[in-house]
């Protein structure tokens, strides 16, 4: 049974309390409000929740990942550590918040829905049944709507807005159409029911199993931003707030991973049932189109939800070749965690550019390296960070990923090619990264003066920088972490 | 007994096909958002159906759920595309173009 104390119960009270508060505070103060003092108080609550995880963790109270437990919320190591790469991403939204939001309406609301979305993530990590995955996901979701949109006398936002709702809404409808089936298949919401259940079904009802599969991939691709579910992804990146792309893209898009190893791959283990060469296609496809994509576009907050593509592919490598390798879902933890630090960190720099600049154009960012030193240093490391240049965290990542894929070359053929189209594609994005910092510190010849950084842009700029420098330099206890909190999937002989 | 599960189960993967046929083909916002209803109650169908044949009322929970749930992301929805009609004066997501890649 889940105890009242346990993570995601107490994660859930602090950050649910405070999230419907704020909107409360703001009808008893009769005005609108500051935008600080609500920036502050949602700070407060996701650093209280970040404290009280990590406090968790270090007392050992948080079991082992084990998905069979018939808990219906899990109190495991894997939702924990989704649960920490969430919760610091909304800790970069919030801060990066504090300058962008500044002066603009209804803060109350904005901080409140950040931190409702936020529960909402932590709560697709630590759920182990369907109803809960469910809600969770749809509480994940429906804010983010709202957000998307928030600037809604702006066309660009509205649009982007409209365009997450229809995907997002066909993704939620998908995902409980394939709960239906899996439920009408097993008899149970239960997820190791389920798994347990369809390992045993008779053999003249597998296409259904199937059929729910490949919804659910379907239902959580669509969030992951995989091909062909991205149409959406770039206009709603580059047409949102950029503290609320970095959620975006940084948080509900683990979201999709986190629900995607508790079902599809311990489920695609039960079901005996060979579905890594269509993972592994996938992969290739997601990462090259997002990289060939990304190369062409002018906007930066386009190339990084491009990019964002690309490595929702890296991470698929790890899903692949799950069933064949022990180190493919600690590298998919790994990297779940270096890249929501590296795109948050890179999303929040452009909302200090639209703050500081007004402009996330590639060509307005010349002489950045001057204008702007300590984002441009921000901008540059997690540049190289998501390209995987040694010795940034991101680096290591992609290491284990591809050291998987080619471990697993032993069982399957085309292990070791996915290694090679990984590397091709990290070697491609270097190119267009290389071209922003060459833009930002080799091409300045307009002399423009120095502009005011933001101090909350540069509060996480240089906190993110010494996370990406730190864990590149000394990755041993991230790689632990997550090796630890990776749950054993069945070797398939 | 069994052969009604299987009409229950034909009638919801229609509905899923009309669905996705919906969100394929139109470009009214409003009947995009019809056609995500409609997925959402094929799967609303196949949850109370199955319930009736298996030993366990979970499905009929999840029904509930999914019934609020889905209120609640209209209700967005619909805000979101009454504010974009204010803007263009059409509900035609064809016409929204200000984000080109």
């Amino acid at each position: 049974m889940v105890d009242v104390f346990s993570t995601p119960i107490v994660v859930m009270m602090i950050l649910g309390a405070v999230g419907m508060a704020l909107p409360v505070i703001n009808v008893l103060r009769r005005e609108q409000g500051s935008n600080t003092f609500y920036a502050a108080i949602a700070f407060g609550a996701l650093a209280a929740a970040i404290a009280f995880v990590l406090h968790q963790l270090a007392m050992g109270y948080v079991s082992a990942t084990d998905v069979l437990s018939g808990d219906v919320i899990a109190d495991d190591m894997l939702g924990s550590f989704f649960a920490i790469a969430m919760l610091i991403v909304a800790v970069f939204t919030t801060i990066s918040s504090f300058s962008y939001m500044r002066g603009k309406k209804y803060p109350a609301v904005y901080y409140s829905l950040i931190l409702l979305s936020t529960i909402g993530m932590v709560m697709v990590a630590y759920s182990n049944d369907l109803v809960v995955l469910f809600v969770a996901w749809e509480l994940m979701s429906i804010p983010t709507y709202v957000l998307v949109g928030f600037n809604k006398r702006d066309p660009a936002s509205n649009e982007a807005a409209i365009k997450y709702f229809m995907f997002g809404a066909l993704a939620s409808a998908v995902i409980i159409y394939a709960i239906s089936i899996a439920y009408g298949l097993t008899g149970t919401t239960d997820i190791g029911g389920v798994i347990a259940g369809l390992g045993a079904i008779d053999a003249s009802l597998v296409p259904l199993a199937l059929l729910s599969g490949g919804l659910f991939i379907a239902g959580f691709g669509f969030k992951m931003g995989l091909v062909p579910f991205h149409m959406w992804l770039p206009d709603t990146y580059e047409g949102s707030p950029p503290p609320v792309a970095a959620l975006l893209a940084a948080g509900t898009k683990k979201a999709g991973f986190a629900a995607a190893i508790r079902i599809v791959v311990i489920g695609m283990a039960a079901l005996s049932i060979d579905w890594s060469l269509a993972l592994a296609i996938i992969a290739v496809m997601t990462m090259t189109v997002g990289n060939v994509a990304a190369i062409m576009q002018k906007s930066i907050s386009r190339m990084l939800a491009y990019s964002s593509i690309g490595h929702a592919g890296y991470i698929l490598i790890g899903l692949a070749v799950a069933p064949y390798s022990a180190s493919a879902l600690p590298g998919t933890l790994l990297h779940v965690l270096n890249h929501a630090v590296m795109k948050g960190a890179a999303f929040v720099a452009i909302a200090g550019l639209v703050v500081a600049l007004a402009a996330t154009h590639i060509e307005k960012l010349r002489g950045l390296g001057r204008r702007m030193p300590i984002t441009a240093i921000g901008i540059t490391v997690s540049l190289l960070a998501l390209a995987g240049v040694p010795p940034l965290n991101g680096f290591w990542s992609k290491l284990v990923l591809f050291g998987a894929a080619i471990d697993a070359g032993q069982e399957v053929f085309w292990g070791p090619w996915l290694a090679i189209a990984g590397v091709l594609n990290s070697a491609l994005s270097l190119a267009y990264y290389g071209w922003i910092i060459r833009k930002m510190y080799f091409e300045d010849e307009a002399k423009a003066p120095r502009v005011h950084e933001p101090r909350a842009v540069v509060a996480v700029m240089l906190f993110s920088i010494a996370f990406i420098v730190g864990l590149g330099v000394y990755p041993e206890p991230a790689i632990e972490f997550a090796r630890s909190a990776a749950p054993l999937v069945g070797i398939m002989p | 007994m069994t052969n009604e599960l299987v009409d229950f189960t034909l009638v919801s993967v229609a509905l899923l096909c009309i669905g996705i046929y919906g969100l394929a083909v139109k470009r009214n916002a409003l009947r995009m958002l019809f056609a995500v209803e409609i997925v959402i109650n094929a799967a609303n169908l196949n949850l109370v159906a199955f319930a009736r044949f298996v030993p366990d009322s979970g499905g009929q929970t999840l029904a509930l759920f999914s019934i609020a749930v889905a209120a609640a992301e209209v209700a967005v929805g619909l805000g979101l595309i009454i504010v974009a009609y204010r803007m263009y004066r059409d509900v035609d997501v064809a016409k929204f173009r200000t984000l080109r890649g």
